[in-house]
């Protein structure tokens, strides 16, 4: 069974005329271990769909089934639950909290009431692992975008997420230290990983590129888009 | 807030006046027993700087009925050509023809005499109102007795020369006010051969009534203008609050060339957008609130409501409200766009200050992190807190003043008064009554309304004991001794301001006799009656220099002996002691609805003041909270999240309201209402537990409501934000 | 031009010496005290005087046409009611005053002030450079030999101690006596802090350099100006207890007054007013320091005294007599006053052949006949008149006595006259009279008159004046002031008819 699926998820943003159906019927299927990266031009609906998959907002139809929770079913305490349990976010701006240090932010999901034992441990280790020993005392403010982004991962996994879902990782962040990171992500072992992304480096790094054109997935880049990209 | 306390600051400080200009109230009334027309207004025609002057006669104890209502002990003036000194507020005045009366517009209302009905007077028959008077040298009934005006035209044609033709009643009007010094003198020069003369000024007047209510209505105004101050402190606050939130957007426009005036103006238009509806709103809800129960109030005074008159100043409250967050906006808008725009798209509140030691412990919950959260806006923290802490202090403040003024209304301790009973009896009683069960001492207590001897429009209450007063009456004495010789007096430290008086001085009485008696001062006490313009004086003194000193038994009851059995086996001239303001129920009702006015307000501003720090806390910390819900927080962590931010709030709010009600406004208040006694208005603890309790509750209210509505919407819109 | 004598050059300089000193008084005196230039009025009606425009001459014709002024034949003053008084005086009876009507000049607030007041007339009157000043009567007000010594040194010059006892103030007005109908300048409004004690320090009076012709008033020779002294006055002048209080049920029936018949003028009974004192000197009194100076006078001592400082023939009978000023102008001066008591005027027998015969005597000459009394309300008055209105070159019969500035025009037969009065320096508006006599074309007379102001140096002078202003009981309420066709104005007189 894969860790993440999704059946005929379709979602329209907006209200009447200015409504506009960004996903039509999307159907994605990730194993555990598979590492799955989809392109797409800006606002065609890409983080829409993975904030769909993490929980974070709720599709029109379809089903979305997490690590065996079907999220579409469940209400709003039980998704930040499995929000909690199963699913790891990496944005593209961190989002890390400014008042807190890295390594409290790295600690803050092991936190929250309805965590998994054993987070300050696994906390600990991924910041030794991920070598932020040094920087974890800092505040966000004093650290450059690769160092943040890398305790966004560290917190991302913190509770041992099944699935672990990247918006736009390297977005913000120069070649060295968005390779940093997409290796990372990369390595991650057995969790599904989804990223969402415009870059082909990203891609690279996937083992499935998917892309979304006109609100669904499609294996085979569209005619003139990575073409652009590649010459560019 | 600031309306409510506008209302009230400005209805009640200035009633006084307002009623003089309406009534065009006498600087000097006069009142003797009664003599021949000719002969005062020869006298008072001889007094320099008069500008006019009327005689009247004045019955009193008149037996009065009107519909099911009726009293005995009516005042009716007489009144002659020249000025009244009284307002027309409703129908006309008196034209001379017989049958016509006007009455005091308390009395109207409370019997509900309409223009065109009749009051009954003993010997002259039904009469018919034509109008209604307010004229603020005395209260209105129900606190003061009923008065009605007669023409002496009118009387004359009826009753022709079987009229008495004396008068007891010389108004005085001055060209310059400022002489009222010289022509009180020059009047007591020449009085001689008047009897029981007493000298009532405008300003002894001002006493007279303020005594009614005045201690309450300096509570109140005081409080409003502490209010005023606050509720200014608190609008400042929550525009720069608004600002510190744009930082990154100002920022923004910084970065891309945006001049600096053209952001603060920015600013402060979308202040004014946003203060222009509210303060209409403000302005017109507070005044709703309290205009209608301090009017009632002021008709209880005699005295006008403001009517228009309040018109400007409400306006001028409703373009302060409107300025003072447009210039709080503008400012700080101006100031931090002064800064580089680097800094400002940091997100930079304030110039950045190295992270604090302390960290967010292992064990550490998530109220903890709202509460760092909270602290981590330092400046928003404190004066939200402290704007969030005067509140606090007002409501207590508030409780504390409705208790000291059920305190001073029932409780005659609370004045140092020991007796608890009065009986209008001689002192040939004295014996008889202390046989009576349960009475532990009697004596006679003498009372006479006098002025200071040389400064003649100081009023002064002389009260007289033949023994040692401090069994009756005790006020606290707050220095010098208490009387030990005959030539002695006590004075009331409001007596002791006015006059300037310490332990040694000389206190000259002028009393109604028009004789002048002298004491040494020998110590000053704290009393609330007449506003503590008192003097309490060996009773063998005070009669030598007026035998006609009025005369009532004090009575004081054993302790645990039964007060009404007492009252009861002394019959029907027995009265309970009176407080400093029990000058009637009517009264401190409507105090206690404008109290109720002034507090409800304060409580609604307490709690927007919460809301909105959690609002504010909340919106700016929206993505936060978004991420915090990416990451799988549910609704309770967000709520004690929230918590943790609101206690980080209100729990230095309520040290600092309960200090400051305590060690500031409570003593300051004190002091500007009653200066001349220790009137305790420091909140107790039933006080202070109502005041944490409703607080408690309030940020319970706050976090649930803020916490639905944070939670309520998706996720993704928050870490858009 | 006259020449200044020796003594009077001293005491010019003693007086400036004061003035530099600062001693007694504070600002220097520039003011003239004519009222043409400016005077002391009360616009707003609020009982304060402020200074004010002057009133300019006005015409009075109702004797004969206006015509010019062809020279002037003679300056005079008349100053007249100064009742400078010793306040200390047990022998005064201030507790009267209450009980008003005819009391009320037993008592006044500004009353510490008198000999002060004067010496501020005499220094108005020197402005005014007259050929003599005629001293209207009540120069004193209590009989008092201490009160005319003060007055008599105001007049002619020098040092002024208006105090008796040890030196000091013993009278009502201290701020010890819990009398309120009293005013105390220590505690009652208007407060003036220490005037009491400013009031009887010693003070330089400028003088007079010119001849001043004395009347005699009820007051030089009478208690109060009503009672003849008597032993028990006497006693009690120089004594040591001073009645200060009314004696409780010693209340006065309105309308009843010390005097017999009920006639304030009539003669007083003395068994009556010994009665009165002995049984207030019963009651409560006061201690006060003896002093013999305060001595009361007969009226023979009063007579020869003022006789001889005016260096006139002496005689201590009645104080008439006839004195020519210039060339032509006489002076007749009667006197009108009662020995036995009595405020108002009598004519003695005799007087009024001798006043015809002092007309006769004057020929040529302009007559203005002087007395305190005013003679339309003397007893015998009308019998003064009928000679006067005889006589067609008298012009003014000039008086005091009633405080009032008042100017009526008597017509008669031989031409008319005018019958002035003065107000009194003591109640409100303390003025004197400034009155020129000028021969005008065509042989008629006119005279020019106007009010001097008292310029006493420092603020005790305008104190009096502020004082007597609210006296409600005083000047103010009374209109003394007069109207004003009572006081600047130019008084026309056709040519004598005989």
């Amino acid at each position: 069974m894969p860790v993440l699926q999704a059946r005929g998820v379709t979602k329209t943003v907006g209200s009447a005329r200015a409504a506009r159906s960004l996903l039509v019927g999307v159907d994605l299927d990730v194993q555990a271990g598979e590492v799955v990266a989809v392109l797409g031009r800006s606002g065609s609906g890409k983080s829409t769909l993975l904030h769909l998959l993490g929980g974070l907002d709720r599709p029109d139809t379809g089903r979305i089934i997490v690590a065996g929770h079907e999220l579409t079913a469940q209400r709003a305490r039980a998704l930040a639950r499995t929000r909690l349990r199963h699913v790891g976010f990496v944005f593209q701006s961190f989002h890390l909290i400014e008042e807190l240090s890295g390594a409290e932010n790295v600690l803050v999901p092991a936190r929250l009431p309805g965590a998994p034992r054993g987070g300050e441990k696994r906390g600990r280790s991924l910041i030794d692992g991920l070598g932020l020993s040094e920087i974890a005392g800092r505040r966000p403010h004093e650290l450059s975008g690769g160092e943040q982004q890398r305790l966004a991962i560290a917190r991302a996994l913190v509770n041992d997420p099944e699935l672990v879902l990247a918006d736009e990782p390297t977005g913000n962040l120069d070649q060295e230290n968005g390779a940093i990171v997409l290796s990372l992500l990369r390595s991650l072992g057995s969790r599904a990983v989804v990223i969402v992304t415009h870059e082909p480096e990203a891609a690279a790094i996937a083992d499935r590129v998917l892309h979304l054109r006109e609100g669904r997935l499609h294996l085979a880049p569209a005619a003139g888009g990575l073409r652009l990209r590649e010459t560019a | 807030m600031l309306t409510a306390a506008l209302v009230v600051s400005d209805s009640l400080g200035r009633g006084f006046d307002r009623g003089v200009r309406a009534a065009d109230l006498p600087d000097i009334i006069v009142r003797f027993d009664p003599a021949p027309r000719g002969r005062v207004a020869r006298r008072v025609a001889a007094l320099p700087d008069v500008a006019g002057f009327s005689l009247r006669q004045e019955a009193t104890g008149v037996f009065i009925e009107s519909g099911p209502h009726s009293s005995g002990s009516a005042s009716v003036e007489i009144v002659g050509p020249g000025r009244r000194g009284y307002a027309i507020v409703g129908g006309r005045d008196l034209t001379g023809r017989p049958g016509q009366v006007l009455i005091e517009r308390g009395l109207a209302t409370s019997w509900g005499i309409p223009l065109g009905g009749t009051v009954e007077l003993a010997d002259l028959g039904a009469q018919r109102v034509v109008g209604f008077t307010q004229s603020p040298d005395d209260v209105s009934y129900p606190l003061a007795v009923p008065r009605l005006y007669l023409s002496r035209t009118a009387l004359q044609a009826r009753f022709g020369t079987q009229l008495d033709p004396r008068v007891n009643v010389a108004q005085i009007w001055l060209r310059d006010p400022r002489n009222l010094d010289e022509v009180l003198v020059q009047a007591r020069a020449t009085s001689y051969g008047l009897h029981g003369l007493r000298f009532v000024t405008r300003s002894g007047v001002r006493v007279l009534i303020d005594q009614a209510a005045g201690i309450v209505i300096d509570l109140l105004v005081a409080l409003s203008v502490i209010a005023l101050v606050s509720a200014v402190v608190m609008l400042a606050a929550s525009a720069r609050a608004e600002v510190q939130r744009r930082l990154r957007a100002i920022g923004v426009r910084r970065a891309v060339g945006a001049p600096r005036g053209h952001l603060a103006a920015a600013q402060g238009l979308e202040a004014l957008l946003a203060a222009v509806p509210a303060a209409t709103l403000g302005v017109v809800a507070g005044a709703l609130a309290t205009y209608s129960p301090t009017s009632r109030l002021l008709t209880l005074l005699n005295e006008p409501p403001p009517g228009t008159g309040l018109v400007g100043p409400l306006l001028a409250v409703w373009l302060a409200a409107i300025a003072i967050p447009v210039l709080a906006a503008a400012w700080p808008a101006w100031r931090a766009a002064g800064r580089p725009a680097v800094e400002l798209l940091a997100g930079a509140e304030l110039p950045r200050r190295r992270a604090r030691a302390s960290t967010w412990g292992p064990r550490a919950g998530l109220g903890l992190l709202g509460a760092r959260l909270a602290g981590a806006r330092r400046v928003r923290l404190v004066t939200t807190a402290t704007a969030l802490g005067m509140s606090c202090a007002f409501i207590l403040l508030m409780l504390a003043l409705a208790s000291a003024l059920s305190a001073l209304e029932t409780d005659p301790r609370a004045l140092g008064k020991r007796y608890q009973l009065t009986a209008g009896l001689p002192s040939s009683e004295v014996a008889h009554i202390r046989q009576i069960p349960g009475v532990q001492a009697v004596a006679p207590r003498y009372e006479v309304r006098a002025v200071d001897s040389f400064s003649l429009h100081e009023t002064i209450d002389v009260i007289a004991y033949p023994g040692d007063h401090t069994v009756f009456e005790a006020p606290a004495l707050l220095s010098g001794t208490r009387i030990s010789s005959p030539r002695q007096a006590e004075v009331g430290a409001g007596l002791a301001d006015a006059l300037g008086l310490v332990p040694g001085s000389t206190l000259a009485i002028e009393l109604p006799s028009g004789t002048e008696l002298r004491l040494r001062v020998s110590g000053i006490v704290g009393s609330f009656d007449h506003d503590g313009r008192v003097a309490y004086v060996p009773a063998a003194a005070l009669l030598a220099a007026d035998p006609s000193a009025s005369e009532v038994l004090a009575i004081r009851v054993r302790p645990g002996a039964d007060v009404a059995a007492v009252s009861a086996a002394l019959g029907p001239v027995a009265a309970p002691a009176s407080g400093a303001i029990a000058r009637g129920v009517p009264l401190v009702d409507t105090l206690r609805s404008i109290l109720r006015a002034v507090a409800i307000v304060d409580g609604l501003v307490c709690l927007y003041a919460l809301l909105q720090t959690c609002a504010l806390t909340v919106q700016e910390r929206r993505r936060t909270i978004a991420v915090l819900q990416a990451l799988g927080a549910a609704g309770p962590a967000i709520a004690r999240l929230l918590a943790g931010a609101v206690l980080a709030l209100v729990v230095p709010a309520a040290v600092l309201g309960v200090l400051l009600e305590r060690l500031v406004l409570g003593p300051i208040l004190a002091k500007l209402a009653a200066g001349y006694a220790a009137l305790s208005l420091t909140a107790g603890a039933p006080e202070v537990g109502a005041v944490l309790g409703g607080l408690a509750l309030a940020s319970a209210a706050a976090v649930a409501w803020v916490a639905a509505q944070s939670t309520r919407g998706a996720v993704v819109k928050g870490l858009a934000a | 031009m006259r020449r200044v004598t020796r003594r009077e050059a001293l005491i010019e300089l003693t007086a400036a010496g004061a003035l530099l000193a600062g001693c007694g008084s504070g600002a220097p005196v520039t003011d003239s005290g004519s009222t043409v230039v400016s005077t002391w009025t009360d616009a707003m009606g609020t009982g304060n005087l402020e200074r004010s425009s002057g009133e300019a001459l006005l015409a009075r014709t109702e004797l004969g046409p206006a015509r010019e002024g062809a020279a002037i034949l003679t300056t005079l003053a008349h100053v007249t009611d100064a009742h400078v008084l010793d306040a200390s005086s047990p022998a005064r009876v201030p507790f009267l005053d209450r009980l008003g009507e005819p009391f009320q000049s037993t008592f006044r607030p500004q009353e510490t002030l008198t000999a002060q007041v004067l010496a501020g007339a005499v220094r108005a009157i020197r402005g005014l450079r007259p050929d003599a000043v005629i001293q209207g009567g009540d120069l004193i007000d209590n009989a008092q030999s201490n009160e005319l010594t003060w007055a008599l040194e105001a007049i002619r010059g020098g040092a002024v101690r208006p105090a008796s006892g040890r030196l000091g103030y013993y009278g009502v007005q201290l701020a010890e006596n819990p009398d309120p109908f009293y005013y105390r300048p220590d505690l009652d409004a208007p407060q003036h802090l220490g005037l009491l004690s400013r009031a009887v320090r010693r003070f330089i009076s400028p003088g007079l350099p010119t001849p001043v012709y004395p009347v005699l008033g009820d007051h030089d020779i009478l208690v109060a100006g009503e009672l003849a002294p008597t032993d028990v006055t006497r006693g009690l002048a120089v004594g040591e207890h001073a009645l200060w209080e009314l004696p409780r049920g010693l209340e006065l029936p309105p309308g009843l007054s010390l005097t017999a018949g009920g006639s304030p003028d009539g003669p007083p009974v003395p068994v009556l007013v010994d009665q009165f004192l002995v049984q207030a000197l019963a009651g409560p009194k006061v201690r006060v320091p003896a002093d013999p100076a305060r001595r009361q006078l007969s009226a023979h001592e009063v007579v020869a005294e003022l006789r001889a400082a005016a260096r006139l023939p002496a005689d201590s009978g009645l104080l008439d007599y006839a004195v020519d000023v210039g060339r032509s102008v006489r002076l007749i001066v009667v006197d009108l006053a009662r020995r036995a008591g009595g405020s108002g005027g009598r004519v003695h027998p005799g007087q009024a052949d001798w006043l015809s015969a002092e007309l006769d005597n004057a020929g040529k000459r302009w007559v203005i006949v002087v007395s305190h009394h005013p003679l339309v309300s003397s007893e015998g008055g009308e019998q003064l008149l009928g000679v006067l209105d005889g006589h067609p070159r008298v012009i003014a019969a000039i008086a005091g006595h009633i405080h009032r500035n008042e100017i009526i025009p008597r017509p008669s037969p031989a031409g008319g006259y005018w019958m002035i009065t003065t107000a009194s320096l003591i109640d409100y508006p303390q003025q004197a009279r400034a009155i020129r006599v000028l021969e005008t074309a065509g042989g008629g007379v006119a005279l020019e008159m106007w009010m001097l102001d008292h310029v006493f140096g420092g603020d005790l002078g305008q104190i009096s004046r502020e004082l007597a202003y609210l006296d409600a009981q005083g000047g103010r309420p009374r209109r003394f002031s007069g109207d004003r066709l009572d006081r600047n104005v130019t008084l026309y007189r056709a040519p004598a008819r005989g």
